[in-house]
């Protein structure tokens, strides 16, 4: 178990390195820099800017020096937050995404799961076709939709949420919902697709004919080995969940990573876009090599080898 | 005559959902290519302003008009062009990639076809929007560049599974025949290897479009996509987005497009797996 931990930190390595030099390269070959801005600074100034952020170097040199730098931790500075460094702004940033992230998750497990086990459970009745339709409309509608449809109803008109913005548990309750919809969704068809195949198997046969109430067949043998591919999809999970705090965090003016990404590639912020994508790459490394750790943990097959 | 009988088309318009979202396709495509083709649908054109703005849907704006007085329902109409051309190429475009991909994979060595797959693991764990936003900021955020990012970031499904047919298929009697007849691999491929393996990738491009049209309003909507003058149905929603509190219209009328456009197509992809694929059936028992 150990063993497998330390190797797959250090595959993860070179992939991180390919992530931080794709990116790098991505943002650098892009025309215009980061002081280009409507009202156009004297020349003198843009040069003073550029040196003091090595933007006038040749870029193998800028490229070593920023893979230098992220070797140390270092992510470098913002250029339009003045004297904040882009740790600074993470280290801000990274809690409050985890937070809507992981209320958001939970919302999605506790709504997602039982509506797909119930709909496997009545194959083909009025409850699974009723369960697919809204799994189909949860990822059939855009998060700005569901947030814009939240926004109005409960913050506008009814007035008992607010708007937008991160400060009290309130402030979670419309965003997580919103950012809910689609892992909770996804979740619901794969518990689905699971259930359906193990109700198919022979040890559900056997507890059925040994005269095990229906009752203990569905929790003890088809819920309990349906949920293993459940356990095992948090890597595309975090991805889905990335993907849908760039839109929640947008509308809902909540000061998460998301939200910074997006401004950070509005204003060309070389750091800060470079900082917050290998943030990104870490977290869904991170919950890949969890996924592969508890799947050896659930599989004792996996075990043995 | 059972449901397993039946040609795949049968069973699919055996399907409620499936019909329903076929029809509503095929509906919007024909309003979108008149409208491509220059047949005035609407009494005003989509650029056409008026003094009469931030009106309330009436009679004479079934939608109403926007802050210059431009009549939603003409802009919806002109926006549905750029957002379903959006989808299609993108589906193209994964179906080019996806299959030169795939089959190069599925034909090479096990070595070469491993280190192949592996690079589209990689590539397909990242969230699709960051890196679309990523290729955005190199290609810029007209269509061509949204079109681009999209289709970078559609092809690995195809490519995984036209990889999988492959695989199965390539050990098949018929291909051995075709070898026989002395046919070229090329031959081989595009005759008999692309047409067996056709059904699974239908139903992957039908899901294509539906995710190019929503990655495409979510960028357009964040401000990292389409901007004004071009108009799609997520820039529209993302002019309606400012004027939410006061004129929730001008980005209900948008979104309910986006979502019934995207809801048809899932549909229809559902339908299509089903109807290929009767196990999978929502059908009655086992």
């Amino acid at each position: 178990m150990f063993s497998l931990i330390i190797r797959r930190i250090l595959m993860s390595i070179p992939v991180l390195l390919i992530v931080a030099s794709l990116t790098f390269a991505l943002v650098r070959i892009v025309p215009g820099g980061p002081f280009d801005s409507e009202k156009s600074l004297p020349p003198e100034i843009v040069a003073n800017l550029n040196a003091k952020y090595h933007l006038d170097k040749p870029v193998h040199e800028q490229y070593f020096l920023y893979i230098g730098r992220l070797c140390r931790g270092d992510l470098g500075v913002s250029y339009k937050y003045v004297n904040r460094t882009v740790n600074d702004i993470l280290f801000d940033a990274f809690p409050v995404s985890c937070q809507l992230g992981i209320v958001a998750l939970g919302l999605a497990v506790i709504f997602g799961v039982p509506l797909g086990a119930i709909a496997a459970l009545n194959r083909g009745k009025r409850q699974d076709v009723l369960a697919m339709f809204l799994s189909t409309m949860g990822v059939s509608l855009p998060g700005f939709v569901i947030g814009a449809v939240l926004i109005y109803v409960f913050a506008i008109k009814l007035r008992i949420l607010p708007v937008g913005l991160w400060e009290s548990p309130w402030h979670v309750i419309l965003p997580a919902v919103t950012l809910a919809f689609s892992p909770g969704a996804y979740l619901a068809r794969l518990t689905r697709a699971s259930v359906l195949e193990v109700v198919e198997k022979d040890w559900v046969r056997t507890a059925r004919s040994k005269g095990l109430s229906e009752e203990k067949t569905i929790v003890r043998h088809i819920l309990r080995n349906s949920l293993m591919p459940v356990v095992t999809v948090l890597g595309p999970l975090t991805a889905i969940v990335i993907t849908g705090s760039f839109v929640v965090e947008y509308i809902f003016a909540i000061p998460g990573m998301g939200r910074f990404f997006i401004t950070a590639v509005m204003n060309r912020d070389y750091d800060l876009i470079l900082g917050t994508t290998m943030v990104f790459a870490v977290l869904l490394i991170v919950a890949n090599m969890f996924v592969d750790i508890v799947y050896q943990w659930l599989d004792p097959r996996l075990r043995m080898e | 005559m059972t449901a397993a009988n039946r040609s795949p088309w049968q069973r699919l318009l055996k399907i409620p959902t499936a019909v329903l979202g076929l029809a509503v396709i095929a509906a919007i495509c024909l309003v979108a290519l008149l409208s491509a083709f220059g047949v005035e649908l609407t009494p005003f054109a989509y650029d056409q302003t008026s003094s009469d703005y931030l009106a309330a849907p009436s009679w004479l704006h079934p939608m109403g008009t926007d802050e210059l007085g431009r009549d939603l329902l003409a802009r919806i109409i002109y926006g549905a062009r750029l957002s379903i051309a959006i989808g299609l190429t993108t589906a193209l475009t994964a179906f080019l990639i996806g299959s030169v991909y795939g089959a190069i994979a599925g034909f090479s060595s096990p070595k070469v076809d491993a280190l192949m797959m592996r690079g589209v693991d990689i590539a397909y764990s990242l969230p699709d929007l960051l890196v679309m936003i990523l290729i955005g900021v190199v290609m810029g955020r007209g269509t061509f560049g949204i079109l681009i990012a999209l289709g970078l970031v559609s092809w690995m499904g195809t490519a995984r599974l036209v990889r999988s047919q492959f695989l199965t298929l390539k050990n098949e009697e018929f291909i051995e025949a075709a070898y026989a007849q002395g046919q070229s691999n090329l031959n081989v491929i595009l005759k008999h290897l692309l047409p067996n393996a056709l059904g699974p990738i239908i139903v992957a491009l039908t899901f294509t479009v539906p995710s190019a049209i929503l990655s495409e309003s979510t960028l357009s909507f964040i401000g990292l996509g389409l901007s004004p003058p071009a108009c799609s149905w997520g820039t529209l929603a993302s002019d309606g987005w400012r004027s939410l509190r006061a004129h929730p219209h001008l980005i209900f009328f948008p979104s309910l497009f986006i979502f019934i456009t995207v809801l048809s197509f899932n549909f229809l992809g559902d339908g299509l797996r089903d109807a290929l694929d009767p196990r999978t059936r929502l059908g009655k028992g086992k």
